[in-house]
């Protein structure tokens, strides 16, 4: 009952965040100088009347306030609108992208929390030993390195030098696919590079978080009263133990994912992959609004949803938690 | 300390994970078989906005569209005129009406029989809606008909120096005919229908543009039986990609990178002279709404900016070397169109500091900067950051200037902003900017006209205002006669590089790169092997066995 009430309430807060967040990510692009059609009108010597009936097409020349209860109207009615770059309807412009970037982001949140979170466990079970130094170091090392810098070597290694895998984009140019195992395996080889990259640089996260919070339990004294009993290390480890470090590892997922599917923007631009952040990039260069704001609400919805989704699992997981 | 059977496992866990990434890669090692030889891949770092030949601005979807369709007239290797939809043309005695004699058996990609119809339907459209680039060219088209199915009839009011023939892709009627002004400009033309040599196959968006070649073209068949446009985030990369064989050309890289596929095997670097310039831009609008800097108003003050930069200077460093240090506005790929100032103001800081003399400005409180009834000449300067070298440029110039007693105030940002502040009509509140043109044809028109007063609030940057260079301009677009119409462009050059609201800094070079172990027959023609006005080079290529 008391934990029912707890989640309604925690889904009314999601509204009026989303709906704040919408607010300000209207204004926010409007905000900045420039517009989406003087440019084209530069490159593409557009005539008078041209530029009258673009801003008339795109809702350009209303005032502000018009403007955004239009961008609520449209959003309630699910239509995001054209894209004043591409002059196609937006859905089918972010569908590729955010699929894309939804397949690198859960191949690389898997790997990164399975790696980071069982080398953290190993490390803090044998903490002060040579191998939890020599993983602390390397994690550290590996966290400071920037992403494109980490993409770029990866290429020259195992792209250039040794030629093991593709370098860019997400199929190989002028391909024969003799059948669809083939397309696949093909985009598979393509997503190595951004994986590893994504991997070796945001592994330590996961690595330091387990690590720590793993350390700061298992000096308690549940856990010596546990092994005092006799209980094998095992269980006291994973039974015991790793629960309680559970909560700070949800959390930085739930993080993680929602920086992830901003799109990894570095990575995307060293590999050529086509997902959501190079797209957000030029689209806030050209000024092109109704990316801008599809693709931001995407994210809005999702970094709420997963925030929330991390809550009920500390709800789920955390006796503590009752209702607040 | 504790037991190592699950840790153990872990480990195991990780090295399995390596081990099946490691065979995934090593077992395809051996792709290039199933790579076909008749797909000619092309690398480029920015993709088409869109396939409607009248909406598009993108570089990109010309060279796509300018496969697909075509237009009555083209460039050649040598950028001479060569016949495409038309097999021959003739002018009246007076030079205003233009008779044009089509190909017969053409046909559309959709196999429709392509006529007259389509070429009357595709100008009028442009005409009567305004829409896209090809509609500067119709300010004195009169009429376009068709008397018969292979014959189209053009009347001007006046002659036209450029034939804008050359230019304007035709469209077919039975698509684009009754289209609606408000259609077109959200029309995506996502199957584009053409009579070129190419049809259009897919574009994944973000990734390839993929063309195949028409079987039933009427003209020689393409070499390559497949064209396809790769996109790579960054040009380092795409480099390499040329390096490892996974494309065959690409269209255009920064200094630097270029020089980094210079002496590589199988790989031919090339420099070509583009129709290309960066300029420094000055405020001289003529309004007391402006916000500009009133000082930049006074000719002296220009013309020694313009002694105060050193163009070779800037080429060396900013561009490495990979330009020719600018003047007039018509770059020197356009050959003898270019006017060459027998006076060269440039890299004479005495000259700069005597005009700068001469005018009243002085430095009467020796801190290095000369003033005028107790205002000193600080100029704010504007760049767009993502163009290292326009920033490296601005950078050098603020020293030199220093010199000649000017501060010059740097600042950067995106170009949208630029843009915004610099066409600012109502309160242009800037004072110097760093940008450039690039021109779409080879002729010299498209660039005299972007400092008239007609394009102030369209592309008049700088807010130029000169009724004697206006007329001059009416008067060389309507010469036929190459001769006569060099010595009006000329004199137009001329009085606008003494003006000097731009001080042109370099004409920089196209630098391409092309696999010679592939495809054969590359011709180097000025403005780019391809990503320029000639379409030849694709389809004439042929592939190494």
């Amino acid at each position: 009952m008391f934990k029912v009430r707890y989640v309604i309430k925690k889904i009314g807060f999601l509204f009026i965040t989303l709906f704040s967040v919408l607010t300000f990510n209207f204004f926010l692009f409007r905000i900045l100088p420039g517009d989406p059609l003087r440019l084209i009108a530069r490159a593409g010597n557009l005539s008078s009347d041209s530029i009258a009936r673009l801003n008339e097409l795109f809702g350009l020349n209303q005032p502000k306030w018009m403007q955004y209860l239009i961008y609520l109207k449209n959003l309630a009615t699910g239509q995001f609108g054209t894209s004043i770059t591409f002059r196609r309807p937006v859905i089918e412009i972010l569908q590729e992208r955010l699929l894309n970037t939804a397949i690198l982001l859960t191949l690389a949140t898997i790997i990164v929390v399975a790696i980071g979170v069982g080398a953290g466990a190993i490390a803090a079970t044998r903490r002060g030993s040579r191998l939890d130094n020599v993983f602390v170091v390397t994690s550290m090392v590996c966290w400071s390195l920037p992403t494109f810098w980490a993409g770029l070597i990866l290429i020259i290694l195992l792209g250039v030098s040794l030629s093991f895998f593709p370098i860019a984009g997400i199929s190989t140019p002028g391909m024969i696919y003799f059948s669809s195992w083939d397309r696949i395996m093909d985009f598979a080889r393509h997503l190595v590079l951004p994986t590893i990259t994504l991997i070796i640089v945001d592994m330590a996260q996961f690595f330091m978080i387990t690590r720590s919070a793993l350390v700061d339990v298992l000096t308690t004294d549940y856990i010596h009263t546990a092994k005092a009993k006799g209980l094998s290390k095992n269980r006291i480890l994973w039974k015991h133990a790793f629960p309680n470090a559970l909560l700070p590892i949800v959390t930085a997922t739930a993080v993680y994912v929602s920086l992830l599917i901003g799109g990894a923007i570095q990575v995307e631009t060293v590999f050529s992959f086509p997902g959501m952040g190079k797209l957000m990039y030029d689209a806030v260069l050209r000024r092109d609004y109704p990316i801008l704001e599809a693709s931001f609400f995407i994210f809005a919805v999702f970094t709420i949803l997963a925030n929330f989704i991390s809550d009920v699992i500390y709800m789920i997981i955390d006796p503590r938690v009752k209702n607040v | 300390m504790f037991s190592n059977s699950k840790l153990l496992f872990d480990k195991l866990l990780v090295l399995c994970l390596i081990f099946t990434i490691v065979i995934c890669g090593c077992s395809q090692g051996a792709q290039s078989q199933t790579i076909d030889k008749e797909t000619l891949r092309i690398g480029w770092t920015s993709e088409p906005d869109t396939l409607n030949p009248l909406t598009t601005i993108s570089t990109e979807a010309l060279q796509v569209l300018g496969l697909v369709y075509e237009p009555l007239l083209a460039y050649g290797t040598n950028l001479e005129t060569i016949y495409k939809l038309a097999e021959s043309y003739t002018y009246s005695d007076d030079g205003l009406v233009v008779t044009y004699k089509l190909r017969s058996g053409v046909k559309w990609h959709d196999g429709e029989p392509f006529t007259s119809e389509d070429v009357v339907s595709t100008y009028n459209l442009i005409k009567d809606t305004g829409i896209g680039q090809y509609y500067q060219y119709m300010e004195f088209l009169e009429d376009v008909s068709g008397p018969d199915d292979l014959t189209v009839v053009m009347t001007f009011s006046e002659p036209q120096a450029f034939n804008m023939a050359q230019a304007v892709l035709i469209l077919p009627k039975h698509i684009w005919g009754e289209m609606t002004a408000e259609e077109i400009e959200m029309f995506s033309n996502d199957a584009p229908i053409g009579t070129g040599a190419f049809t259009f196959s897919e574009w994944r968006q973000g990734s390839t543009v993929t063309l195949k070649r028409f079987d039933d073209y009427y003209g020689e068949p393409a070499g390559p039986g497949q064209i396809i446009f790769v996109l790579y985030g960054n040009e380092d990369v795409m480099a390499q990609a040329l390096k490892g064989n996974e494309i065959d050309i690409i269209t255009e890289v920064s200094p630097l990178v270029w020089e980094g596929l210079q002496n590589t095997e199988n790989i031919k670097a090339v420099s070509l002279p583009s129709f290309s310039f960066h300029h420094i831009g000055i405020n001289v609008c003529g309004d007391e709404t402006s916000l500009g800097n009133p000082f930049l108003k006074d000719k002296a003050v220009r013309q020694a900016l313009s002694y105060a930069l050193d163009r070779e200077q800037l080429v060396n460093i900013a561009l490495a070397g990979h330009g020719s240090p600018g003047a007039s506005i018509i770059p020197a790929g356009m050959m003898e169109w270019q006017y060459i100032p027998d006076e060269q103001m440039d890299a004479d800081l005495d000259k700069a500091n005597e005009l700068l003399d001469e005018a009243g400005y002085m430095d009467t409180n020796e801190d290095g900067i000369r003033e005028k009834n107790g205002v000193p000449l600080v100029f704010r300067i504007m760049a767009i950051e993502s163009t290292t070298v326009d920033v490296r440029a601005v950078q050098l110039f603020r020293d030199s200037a220093k010199k000649a007693g000017i501060k010059l105030e740097l600042s950067t940002v995106d170009e949208n902003t630029l843009a915004g502040v610099v066409y600012n009509v109502d309160a242009p509140d800037w004072d110097l900017f760093v940008w450039g043109w690039d021109s779409d044809y080879p002729d010299p028109g498209y660039l005299l006209g972007v400092p008239l007063t007609s394009q102030i609030g369209n592309n008049n940057d700088v807010f130029y205002s000169n009724p004697e260079y206006d007329a001059l301009y009416s008067q060389q677009s309507t010469e036929v006669d190459r001769a006569k119409r060099k010595i009006v462009t000329d004199e137009m050059q001329k009085i606008f590089y003494e003006d000097a609201p731009y001080l042109v800094m370099w004409y920089q070079d196209k630098l391409q790169a092309y696999r010679t172990d592939t495809w054969t027959g590359w011709e180097e023609t000025p403005g780019g092997i391809i990503y320029n006005v000639t379409y030849e080079n694709y389809k004439n290529v042929q592939p190494i066995q």
